[in-house]
């Protein structure tokens, strides 16, 4: 009896360990199958918008061919202009992203109805509060998830990987999950399995790095920094929110300028509205002290990340060049860094 | 067959009152588990959230454990409120007997799940002097703690599973799930499901970084002996060496309810062997020893005859051979008064390694005097930065927290390792006041750190320190290349005295092995600057 049982032990143990090393097995062929699908991809989703530095004119919708009439439209292919970036000023911060995104021409033209979008705010610590401006306002983030979903959003992500506590932990503390989830959206921790291995074709210095998967697959990447400063690169802005859907992030401090600017020439945002409701002036990322905050009032949305850090930069009272990333995004051919050549739109809600 | 279809007065049958004590065991191993949990989350996500009646709690389990609280009022000479939730165990014990073993230490209850029967050929004769040792364990810990020294309560039964589930058990099953999760995730169709179970039902179990904790192998093979010692004997660690069932076995001579054999036994000695403590045993009639009954009731579900009860009243105590006698406490002092001075002529944890940093809060000499060695710190750490000793607190400071910041920094957002405390070893301070501690400061080390060895600007930790005003800052040097180039380099530097130890720069440190920048106890001065 104890001998048959032991032995019926055995087989069951060696019929479960031959499954799981098949299953096992399955999934390493996959995981081929995965890498390469990655480095292969090396096009941008064709959903997302590519923001176009040298033109302002996109083509009209359907909607817009039906409602004009002959007269009115005499041309076969009728253009209108938005403004390269929008500065809002002096509202409410719910207020000043709406107005700034429908005076781009609505959150219609970037979102699309079925769309997945990641909004990646700047969550790097769980330390302080918003008030503190080490984490983007979450009335802002909450505002853009409303438009989102109002533009027919299938789902809207947020998500970010503080280096500071967990990401739960600062999705508390930065009462951006409070406010998420009244919006409608959801916060994602973001897991390590999802960090695939992704070659950056166009990059200079940086050529591979492991990059969020979830944040590549996504048909819309929202991105809101908030303007604050970091020693090393003296500002952290849109370019340099991207850090956080990486996963080794010290070896980017090397060659830091030219990096950023290889890893956003990967990893493209959408539409991108910089939060400078508060503005961290000195001790960034992390902060920690309200006499470095200024409260500014301001919001700053462009498609095009380059002009939207360099106008950003001015709020500092920097030149846009002065921040290495700028100059080499400029250089990449991923925006427009000469404010002067931007149409720019200011609206002042106070 | 026996006949258990037969009611007792209490309504149940015999196997009725069996399948109870199970359940109550698996119920309250369970309940073990939830506080756990819960515990692992509570402070860390909600900082500065903590109300005063969670954290008294929390650590329900360790608070209801007498011989932990009784020990550290001994040697801490500090009574505090929560203790008196160990009262309830001492009344349930006068009341019922070691009810506490038998249904619902969760030790007791692993080792009842591990009775390794069928594998027993012969049982070795064990002699019975040996229940003297748990007399002896006792009488040691408690005349230790009487001069301080509490070191030995590491062999308390929940302490020991608080340990092992923080160190072994919790890492190893962090492993193996995520070895089964990138397994199961490179598989298409369940590779949603696996990163949805990663982001949303992994961090309620696990910490938030891989749980990472020294020498497990360690902790978890003094838990497998305790279990691998059923070979000789079921319950062989209840039986003779557990000192918290010492205590419970002194105290459950005294008990109101104890297993009676009445004289209608007709000496089948069905009771004898299958008593899982051996508190039954037959001279010139059959008897049990309340000290060493667990309260189980499996000689009642095996008495053919009904002659095992269990009436409520003051019994005569009847002392066994094995109990407490002067002998046993002569030994047990003279032990205890030689171990704590032969411990105390060559203090190592005195002779301050620079590297033993404790806890936010802690007072060294307090902390030996206090610490029950349970873990609950290090379980509740969200960083994995506290681990326990081992060297290095010598042998009297053995499994007390210490700060690895290699391993992981103290979290600037967290406070929870002195809001679960159980005997405030580490103060329960609030998150203000536990951001002011200084558990160290930051000493940079110029020839390898990068900026400065190697001229490339670095600066990660500069960026991660959380001190407002940074206690490290960046200095722009214009140096001249080994190649004759002319340079402007970042190089970080310490400003000491905002520096609060928290470790971060040194986690985050991008070099290999050891960091560049490590956060060591600054001699003399630190004493005055501490809680």
């Amino acid at each position: 009896m104890n001998d048959l049982s032991r032995r019926h032990f055995l087989h069951l143990i060696a019929a479960s360990l031959g499954s799981l090393g098949g299953i096992y097995l399955t999934g390493c062929l996959n995981q081929e199958k995965l890498l390469t699908k990655s480095i292969d991809s090396e096009k941008i989703s064709p959903t997302i918008f590519q923001p176009d530095p040298t033109s302002t004119e996109i083509p009209p919708t359907a909607t817009d061919l039906a409602t004009s009439t002959p007269e009115n439209t005499p041309e076969p292919s009728p253009t209108i202009a938005y403004p390269n970036l929008v500065v809002a000023r002096n509202g409410d911060p719910e207020e000043m992203v709406r107005k700034a995104v429908q005076a781009l021409g609505g959150m219609e033209r970037f979102v699309k109805s079925g769309d997945k979008v990641v909004v990646k705010p700047n969550i790097c610590v769980a330390y302080h509060g918003y008030k503190y401006a080490a984490t983007t306002n979450p009335w802002v983030v909450a505002a853009i998830v409303k438009l989102a979903l109002e533009a027919g959003a299938k789902n809207v992500k947020v998500m970010d990987y503080p280096f500071g506590g967990s990401a739960e932990q600062a999705y508390n503390v930065s009462g951006i999950k409070a406010e998420v989830n009244k919006a409608g959206g959801k916060m994602v921790v973001m897991s390590n399995l999802r960090y695939v291995d992704t070659s950056i074709p166009k990059g200079k210095d940086l050529k591979s790095t492991k990059i969020y998967n979830g944040v590549l697959n996504a048909d819309v990447l929202i991105n809101v920094p908030i303007a604050k400063h970091h020693e090393l690169a003296r500002l952290t802005l849109a370019m340099k929110n991207m850090m956080g859907v990486i996963s080794n992030r010290p070896m980017m401090h090397a060659n830091l300028g030219q990096r950023l600017a290889d890893l956003n020439s990967r990893v493209r945002s959408s539409l991108v509205i910089v939060d400078a409701v508060r503005m961290l002036m000195n001790h960034g990322p992390s902060g920690g002290n309200l006499a470095d905050v200024k409260k500014a009032d301001t919001i700053i949305a462009s498609p095009d990340i380059v002009a939207a850090d360099s106008y950003a930069a001015t709020l500092f009272g920097l030149k846009p060049n002065d921040l290495t990333y700028i100059k080499k995004g400029k250089e990449m051919g991923l925006g427009e860094n000469n404010l002067s050549k931007l149409k720019i739109e200011e609206i002042n809600l106070g | 067959m026996v006949d258990n279809k037969k009611k007792s007065p209490s309504g149940l049958t015999p196997d009725q009152w069996l399948n109870l004590r199970k359940y109550s065991q698996l119920f309250f191993l369970i309940l073990l588990l939830v506080f756990y949990l819960w515990s692992r989350r509570e402070f860390y996500l909600f900082p500065g959230g903590g109300s005063g009646i969670k954290q008294k709690l929390i650590n329900l389990p360790l608070k209801l454990d007498p011989l932990v609280m009784i020990v550290q009022l001994l040697a801490s000479r500090t009574f505090l409120i929560g203790s008196l939730l160990a009262v309830i165990t001492v009344i349930l014990t006068l009341l019922l007997g070691r009810v506490w073993c038998g249904w619902f230490c969760p030790v007791g209850t692993l080792l009842d799940w591990f009775p390794f029967r069928s594998w027993k050929r012969s049982s070795p004769n064990i002699p019975e002097g040996l229940r003297g040792v748990k007399y002896v364990l006792l009488l040691v810990i408690l005349f230790a703690g009487l001069l301080k020294n509490i070191s030995l309560l590491f062999l308390d039964p929940i302490t020991i599973l608080y340990r092992t589930m923080t160190t072994a058990i919790w890492p190893a099953l962090d492993q193996i799930v995520t070895g089964i999760e990138l397994a199961l995730y490179r598989i298409p169709f369940l590779g949603p499901a696996v990163s949805g179970f990663d982001s949303l039902i992994r961090p309620s179990i696990f910490p938030p970084h891989p749980a990472s904790y020294r020498y497990g192998g360690l902790y978890f093979g003094f838990f497998l002996g305790i279990i691998a010692l059923n070979n000789l004997a079921p319950r062989f660690w209840c039986r003779y060496l557990c000192p918290l069932g010492g205590m419970l076995a002194f105290l459950g001579k005294f008990s109101f309810i104890q297993c009676e054999i009445t004289p209608e036994c007709n000496l089948c000695g069905n009771c004898i062997s299958i008593c899982p403590t051996g508190a039954i045993q037959s001279n010139d009639h059959v008897f049990c020893d309340p000290g060493e009954c667990t309260m189980c009731l499996a000689c009642a579900a095996e008495c053919p005859g009904r002659a095992v009860t269990y009436p409520a009243r003051i019994t005569q105590i009847i002392r066994q051979p094995y109990d407490i006698e002067r002998r046993k406490i002569l030994v047990s002092l003279g032990t205890a008064v030689l171990g704590v001075s032969l411990l105390e002529s060559y203090p190592v944890s005195e002779n301050k390694s620079p590297k033993l940093l404790r806890p936010p809060g802690v007072i060294n000499d307090r902390l030996l005097s206090t610490c029950i060695r349970c873990g609950e710190c290090s379980t509740v750490c969200p960083t994995n930065a506290i681990q326990l000793t081992v060297g290095e607190a010598g042998m009297e400071g053995l499994w007390t927290p210490m700060l690895i910041p290699r391993i992981g920094y103290c979290d600037y957002s967290c406070h929870a390792c002195g809001q679960v405390c159980p005997v405030e070893a580490i103060p329960p301070l609030s998150l203000e006041e536990k951001r002011k501690q200084i558990i160290g400061r930051a000493y940079l080390d110029t020839n390898r750190c990068i900026p400065w060895a190697d001229n490339q600007d670095c600066i990660v930790c500069e960026e991660v320190c959380p001190i407002p005003d940074k206690a490290i800052r960046l200095e722009e040097t214009l140096i001249v290349t080994p190649e004759g180039e002319q340079k402007i380099v970042q190089r970080p530097f310490v400003i000491r005295k905002r520096c609060t130890g928290c470790g971060i720069c040194e986690n985050k440190c991008p070099l290999s092995g050891e960091a560049a920048i490590q956060v060591l106890l600054p001699q003399g001065h630190f004493q005055e600057i501490s809680f």
